[in-house]
């Protein structure tokens, strides 16, 4: 799970042009959205493609979305139960 | 300085061509809303994406029939903005190559049909290749005005030819509005989300998304009336300064929109008979629009959409929709909005999905788009024009230019940043570390946006101003050719599970207002002009328009061109004193 988290943050960095931010920057259980890291909904839509190219999950209407979407560790909890 | 000179002179349609889905003549679309007919389809062919996909697109024989163009080696778009120009021309004997006759463009991706797997950009692909070409054909004496403000852009160009009207620039104007399919734009609507797997049902309760359409309309503005002209009577544009992509929560920018149109056609929500809205069928847009509708106290005004008749055509969907809202008017009748069945907007509106006959006055027409901005229009029947006051001539001052190029920055002349480094995004991320104003969304925009975000920082830094009475009109050559160029990589290596929408959403060059007015808190007119070179004269003579016309105090005007190793930013403060 450890190396997952590491993962997804390294991948959220690149995919969402986060500058000047390294993974220890990002707390694992913080929220995502919001004042912090400054994701809105155009970076929800990036995250969806990074489960789906990176993790070969395929959304296609999420209803808990904000649950799945608020932190890095709902995230990774998400895809470990998902992926393919 | 610059001085306006008061001059109350009104705006009428006075005529109108197009092509669609639907029909080839304004009449055959007439005809074919009548007998509730839908002009999208779904759509096998993956001309536009892999997988079949609801579209409202012009037969091919329609295009096959302008075989008189075919040694001009025309492109669709060229095709259709050609042949409905000539349209206007042989049905009201319109006059191109006099000097009191306008012609204005609104697009949002023109040729971009044309951007192929290569790496070389066809010249056509370029917006002031296409205008130049549509000058030369028609051997115009003016220059073509083109305007690219992402959906709102045939409804912007409506209000910019009603200002030249009335500031007495031309005496009647050409209003063209042209978007062409193709996979640049469905794959980057697809990477959104926001396509309906179904046909579109604005306002409903089970609305799902749009559906993409393509036309090109035409209207002939003049300051002489005709014996069945409609009076375009008031127009107003807002940004929401809140999200590049997301319709605001409250919906007050559009109001506001609404509001400012109503004011200028010195109309109360009574006098409106109806209100032809944008309506995609997007989730968010169709809530957005409700809440507007409300607080402008127009919920009970009668309401439709006719994106399930076009489906959503863009930079045409402006004209094409004003063509049919003006016919409205004149017979007497609201065309169902096809496939409503039950609200599914927090305010409800009087959508109905039968024709309504009504005693007409006066029509609201809105749009709403990418980049944040809003667009409001007011069509009259004459005999009940209200006698609106001509706003006052004013005097404007530049308080400040900005200039931006070669790796420094210069204000009123004085550099005040330069760097060793000539790589723009180096250069741009340097420049905005030493300006000081932490935001990780500048990270996000892309390198237009980056440069017209760090010349507005120096321009504005220390102004107070009021959000609503500051406006920003830009314009530059290349659009968004830059980005146009990454989506198309990534679309045409990658296919469309690669495409971007943080890359998509910035191939419109009317963006960069959207992030300006996000920095700065900007909700006043915003407009983006697509030129061949700076022609600041005319930017300077068209912002003290819009400066008077809109009753703003500031206004950030200029160039804003970036296209791979090459950029520009010149930016001007005008103040009203």
């Amino acid at each position: 799970m450890n190396q997952l988290i590491q993962t997804l943050k390294e991948q959220l960095i690149e995919a969402l042009n986060l500058e000047d931010i390294t993974p220890e920057d990002i707390e694992t259980s913080a929220p995502l959205f919001g004042d912090g890291l400054g994701l809105d909904s155009i970076d929800a839509l990036e995250i969806i493609l990074i489960l789906e190219r990176e993790y070969g999950i395929k959304i296609d209407n999420l209803e808990n979305a904000k649950e799945v979407f608020y932190s890095v560790q709902t995230l990774a909890d998400f895809i470990d139960k998902n992926r393919k | 300085m610059e001085r306006e000179s008061k001059n109350p002179i009104a705006c009428y349609i006075i005529g109108d061509a197009m092509i669609t889905a639907l029909g080839e003549t304004t009449s055959e679309n007439l005809r074919a809303i009548k007998e509730y007919q839908s002009g999208i389809q779904l759509d096998g062919s993956g001309d536009f994406l892999s997988r079949p996909i609801q579209v409202a697109r012009i037969k091919q024989t329609v295009y096959d029939s302008f075989a008189r163009y075919d040694s001009l080696e025309f492109t669709k778009a060229e095709t259709l903005i050609v042949s409905v120009i000539e349209d206007l021309i042989l049905q009201y004997q319109v006059d191109l190559q006099s000097f009191d006759t306008g012609l204005i463009l609104a697009t949002t991706k023109g040729n971009i049909d044309q951007l192929t797997l290569s790496d070389a950009i066809p010249t056509q692909t370029w917006l002031p290749a296409l205008g130049l070409k549509i000058e030369q054909y028609f051997k115009t004496t003016n220059r073509i005005k083109i305007i690219s403000n992402a959906c709102i852009s045939g409804v912007s160009a409506l209000i910019v030819g009603k200002r030249l009207i009335q500031n007495s620039t031309y005496k009647q104007v050409v209003v063209v509005g042209c978007d062409v399919l193709s996979p640049f734009i469905a794959s980057g609507f697809s990477s959104f989300r926001s396509i309906s797997p179904t046909q579109c049902k604005p306002y409903d309760e089970s609305r799902n998304g749009l559906n993409l359409g393509e036309a090109c309309g035409a209207l002939l503005l003049s300051a002489t009336p005709s014996a069945d002209a409609i009076i375009l009577s008031g127009g107003a544009i807002t940004n929401d300064a809140n999200h590049i992509s997301g319709p605001s929560r409250t919906g007050y920018e559009l109001h506001l929109a609404m509001d400012k149109a109503m004011n200028e056609a010195n109309i109360l929500a009574k006098d409106v008979s109806f209100l032809d809205l944008h309506g995609t069928a997007t989730v968010f847009n169709d809530e957005m629009e409700s809440k507007a509708v409300s607080l402008s106290e127009l919920a009970e005004v009668p309401v439709q959409s006719l994106k399930p008749y076009f489906g959503h055509t863009l930079g045409a969907s402006g004209i094409i929709e004003t063509i049919i809202s003006a016919h409205e008017l004149k017979d007497g009748i609201c065309w169902a909005t096809l496939g409503f069945e039950k609200t599914g907007t927090s305010v409800p509106l009087r959508v109905s999905n039968l024709h309504q006959p009504l005693d007409m006055m006066h029509c609201v027409k809105t749009a709403s788009g990418f980049g944040g901005c809003n667009a409001a229009i007011v069509l009259s029947l004459p005999e009940f024009q209200k006698p609106s006051e001509s706003s006052e001539p004013i005097t404007v001052s530049r308080l400040r230019s900005v200039l931006v190029e070669d790796s420094k920055i210069f204000v009123d002349s004085g550099l005040v940043f330069e760097s060793a480094e000539k790589d723009f995004p180096t250069f741009i991320r340097q420049a905005n570390k030493n300006f000081g104003f932490v935001n990780q969304k500048f990270y996000k925009m892309d390198d237009l946006c980056k440069l017209g975000y760090i010349a507005s920082s120096y321009l504005l830094e220390g102004i107070d101003f009021d959000s609503e009475k500051t406006g920003i009109i830009l314009s530059n050559k290349s659009s968004s050719l830059d980005t146009d160029h990454k989506h198309a990589k990534l679309l045409f290596k990658e296919g469309e599970s690669g495409v971007s929408p943080t890359v998509f959403v910035y191939t419109l060059a009317n963006v960069v207002l959207g992030e300006l007015c996000i920095r700065h808190k900007i909700k006043g007119e915003n407009t983006f002009f697509i030129t061949n070179s700076y022609e600041e004269a005319d930017l300077i003579d068209y912002s003290t328009s819009v400066m008077r016309s809109d009753n703003l105090d500031y206004c950030i005007m200029g160039w804003c061109e970036l296209f791979e190793d090459n950029y520009k930013a010149e930016f001007k403060l005008l103040k009203k004193i």
